[in-house]
């Protein structure tokens, strides 16, 4: 039995490593934790860098630098005169790089998936803790290797987040040749990072879950990490291997993409939404499960359906492998399979409808606590619905000839990225800083935050569907070039101002974060009250994470149970007559 | 005189609200923050599909987030009222995961009959052939002559000097004309277009004809056709990445009557190579050349 291995290895704090110290523990340490931090604090800064691409990208959009005035001026008065369209390809190439491979992922998978996993397993630690380091180092390397193209000749890659060959693969049509390698050596590395990380998870959660945690038993956030990390172990590789080919096309005279020596361009379509679209859902699943954790805790419920959430996260999974055609409806691949894509895409909306209403079967009957934490859950599950509804229309084969490569995409995956990603790592983040710091981040601050976040998101993002109804494309460098598109511009100005105010509304979640480190409140074990195993130590955990290996007797979520002097029962309690959920079904497996 | 800090910032201030001023000199043919009008038969069928799924996706968003403020409200944490323990209701899970897959079933297929409609179905014989070949970054068009056909394209033969990928010796070219980045269509006779790229991926990008396509080297596409409805002017704009220049690589695109369509025909001399320099109606500025 795995579990009995896992105690044996659990009770010898097993995971082989003595724990680093001083200036070791920051840089070298095998720590899941400290991993996790590390994790934490570099994507943050990475959040940082790509607020500021966007923020400049939406300046030249609202006032460009290559705009015919009507005196003859070539130049917004107040535009910013170094943002050259070569410039500004780069600038949104970069964001999008960045806040997928360097923000979302690394927050949601590599912060809270090291930091919670074993904890939450009732684990000492991963795995496999020296591949888990080399993961971090491997991410941000990638992460410098990437960013270094704005330094080379030519400047960094312009060519899409998609990169799509022809463009990405030659030379001569990109002028980008140097800053395009690195991207795709980055992307190549940094799937790198992503395969170990997938692995090692899948490991630890196989073998080492404490006695009697069974799979029933685990937290959604763990499910949700455990089926990611198969999606990334499937898909992540492809990626990788497509950004080698690229590389090599650009520097070593192959042409797998090149249509002018034989090579195909949708070729490099189908391995980089192959990887593309399951990378969707690699970066909400992690988002949907901490926040059904979130919604649960503050709550005070279970959670509504929780074989149904299980259930609709590895349908989700498997559909995700066989959706990739939707983003190429209008490619020119066969007809036929747009079809065929068509329904799997409308399909695969089954299971997110099936999460968001249980969701609300969990605010239902509940005695809801807003902390900052659960607004900003609450504003995920409201955005994901918009994000989820604008996926609609480009699911339809029809709708998408008109819309495809529009602000209305642009909208939708900001609704997805921002809305529903970025909310539930600023959910958890305030959820479980206490555990990681252990002291508390201001709740006052937290909640001017959220509302400004809040907000400043809607004013942003909604009226981007309007522009692009209105027939705006993305990845223009001057919407005022084209004469249909000039009357948008106020709309276009809006938007920036937007951004402006939402990107400066983060600073007050920096300053927060970083002062409540030495001044929060001390949070103690468990200051939400909450069940998992994480809040049965201490805040912050010590090395090893458990003293003795815990037993698990319940589920994840049980809230409000009546005859229970407290509203909330430990994993970890051992059953009393009168809790009623130790039954010999659910007895845990005992090691030895 | 230095200005002093507030000085620059009423100034920074003016001339971000003074920006806005300059555009609504130019106000869209029709519609503003909204679908611009239709001008292409195949619209309404689009038009149509967005419209029900606006409507479908708008209802369930008034009552989902109607519920959701509901239950915030009624079920905020009250001193004395514990939550109610459930772990779920397994005939809810039933129908509310039966009911969206019978819609988004529906959805799907009936999408799926438009599309076929749409792309699928093989133009009429009497449609107008017309070839456009994306280049970084402008477009070039060909028009077949009074024989109505055009050179058979071939995509392996595409080259700077051959952008259609035409044979010269081919009977059906020596009467088609060129044009650089300038389409007139009959309004009222269907249009087939044969879509190709010299060198990037571009893409055939019309809001108001509801279209877009792109454009892949090595491949002709023939599938697309339409049949304008009304007249006017559009813009026909790149809508893939296609380089530094993708921003303006427009064209003029009109929709006119039969009869000033074989006038501006007429006027066009015939090709006698792929493409002369004569024939740049409209040369597109390009960045950085």
């Amino acid at each position: 039995m795995s579990t009995i291995a896992a105690s044996h290895v659990a009770e010898a704090h097993g995971h082989g490593h003595e724990e680093a110290t001083g200036w070791k523990k920051y840089l070298w340490s095998l720590d899941h934790k400290i991993i996790g931090l590390q994790y934490l604090f570099t994507s943050l800064g990475f959040l940082l860098v790509g607020g500021a691409l966007a923020l400049l990208l939406r300046w030249q959009l609202a006032y460009p630098s290559t705009q015919v005035m009507p005196n003859g001026d070539v130049g917004n008065p107040i535009s910013l005169p170094f943002i050259n369209p070569q410039f500004y390809n780069a600038l949104f190439t970069m964001h999008a790089t960045v806040m997928v491979f360097l923000v979302v992922m690394p927050l949601l998978i590599g912060a809270f998936g090291n930091y919670l996993i074993p904890l939450k397993i009732g684990a000492g630690d991963m795995a496999f803790p020296l591949i888990n380091e080399l993961s971090y180092w491997f991410f941000l390397v990638s992460g410098a290797i990437m960013l270094a193209g704005f330094f080379v000749a030519g400047g960094a890659a312009a060519g899409g987040w998609t990169s799509y060959a022809p463009l990405s693969s030659v030379a001569a049509y990109n002028g980008t040749k140097m800053g395009q390698t690195l991207w795709a050596a980055g992307i190549f590395i940094n799937g790198l990072a992503s395969i170990m990380g997938a692995f090692n998870y899948i490991t630890t959660i196989v073998n080492m879950r404490a006695p009697g945690m069974t799979f029933f038993r685990l937290p959604l956030t763990v499910w949700a990490l455990f089926i990611t990390a198969f999606l990334l172990l499937l898909a992540v590789p492809v990626l990788s291997a497509a950004g080698a080919m690229l590389i090599l096309d650009l520097n070593f005279g192959t042409s797998f993409f090149n249509p002018a020596k034989g090579g195909q361009p949708l070729l490099w379509q189908h391995l980089f939404w192959f990887f593309g679209h399951p990378e969707v859902y690699i970066m909400i699943l992690p988002a949907m499960g901490m926040a059904s954790d979130v919604l649960s805790v503050f709550s005070r419920k279970p959670i509504f359906g929780y074989k149904a959430m299980v259930f609709a996260m590895i349908a989700i999974g498997f559909l995700g492998f066989i959706v990739w055609g939707h983003h190429m409806f209008v490619s020119g691949m066969n007809l036929v399979l747009s079809a065929a894509f068509g329904v799997s895409t409308m399909v695969i909306a089954v299971p997110s409808a099936i999460k968001t209403f249980n969701w609300l079967g969990t605010l239902w009957g509940g005695s809801i606590r807003f902390t900052t934490a659960m607004l900003n859950a609450l504003a995920f599950v409201a955005m994901f619905v918009i994000g989820g509804f604008s996926g609609i229309f480009m699911a339809s084969t029809p709708v998408n000839i008109f819309v495809h490569h529009t602000y209305f995409i642009v909208a939708h995956f900001h609704y997805v990225l921002f809305g529903g990603s970025i909310f539930a790592i600023f959910a958890s983040i305030y959820t479980w800083y206490p555990k990681m710091f252990g002291r508390m981040m201001d709740e006052t601050l937290g909640k001017i935050h959220f509302a400004l976040t809040f907000i400043f998101f809607n004013l942003c993002f909604f009226p981007m569907h309007n522009v692009g109804l209105g027939g705006m494309m993305r990845r223009i460098a001057d919407p005022t070039a084209y004469e249909h598109l000039r009357s948008l511009q106020p709309i276009n100005q809006f938007i920036t101002l937007s951004a402006i105010a939402l990107g400066f509304s983060q600073l007050i979640f920096f300053w927060n974060f970083f002062r409540s480190m030495k001044h929060g409140q001390p949070a103690g074990k468990n200051p939400w009250h909450a069940t998992t195993l994480e809040w049965t130590v201490a805040s912050p955990p010590g090395h090893g994470n458990f003293a003795v290996t815990p037993t698990v007797y319940h589920g994840p979520y049980e809230y409000s149970l009546p005859g229970h002097a407290r509203d909330y029962v430990m994993q970890n309690e051992p059953p009393t007559p009168e809790s009623g959920t130790g039954s010999p079904t659910r007895r845990p497996v005992h090691a030895g | 005189m230095a200005r002093s800090v507030t000085g620059r910032l009423i100034w920074l201030f003016s001339c971000i609200l003074g920006g806005l001023a300059p555009c609504h000199a130019e106000i869209r043919e029709t519609s503003v923050w909204w679908l611009p009008r239709n001008v292409n038969m195949f619209g309404h069928e689009i038009d149509f599909i967005f419209y029900v799924i606006l409507w479908l996706t708008g209802v369930t968003a008034v009552a989902v987030f109607s519920v959701m403020i509901y239950f915030i409200v009624k079920y905020r944490a009250k001193p004395g009222v514990p939550a109610i323990h459930s772990h779920g209701n397994n005939a809810l899970e039933v129908i509310w995961t039966t009911i969206p897959v019978f819609i988004f079933l529906a959805l799907a297929i009936y999408g799926n009959e438009q599309w076929t409609q749409m792309r699928l179905r093989t133009p009429p014989a009497e449609a107008l052939p017309v070839a456009v070949v994306g280049e970084q970054f402008g477009w070039n068009v060909r028009y077949p002559g009074p024989d109505g056909k055009l050179a058979k394209m071939s995509a392996e033969k595409v080259s700077k000097e051959n952008p259609f990928g035409i044979d010269p010796a081919d009977p059906d070219g020596r009467d088609d004309f060129t044009t650089y980045g300038e389409l007139v269509f009959p309004v009222g006779r269907p249009v087939r277009l044969y879509l190709s790229s010299k060198d990037v991926i571009h893409a055939f990008y019309v809001p108001e004809f509801r279209l877009y396509q792109d454009m892949v080297p090595g491949r002709v596409y023939d599938f697309v056709w339409f049949k304008a409805e009304a007249t006017g002017h559009f813009q026909l704009a790149c809508n893939q990445l296609c380089g530094q220049g993708h921003y303006k690589m427009f064209g003029k695109l009109s929709v006119v009557p039969e009869t000033e369509y074989e006038a501006w025909a007429k006027g066009k001399a015939p090709a006698t190579t792929a493409r002369t320099k004569d024939s740049r109606s409209t040369p597109v500025a390009l960045a950085g050349r």
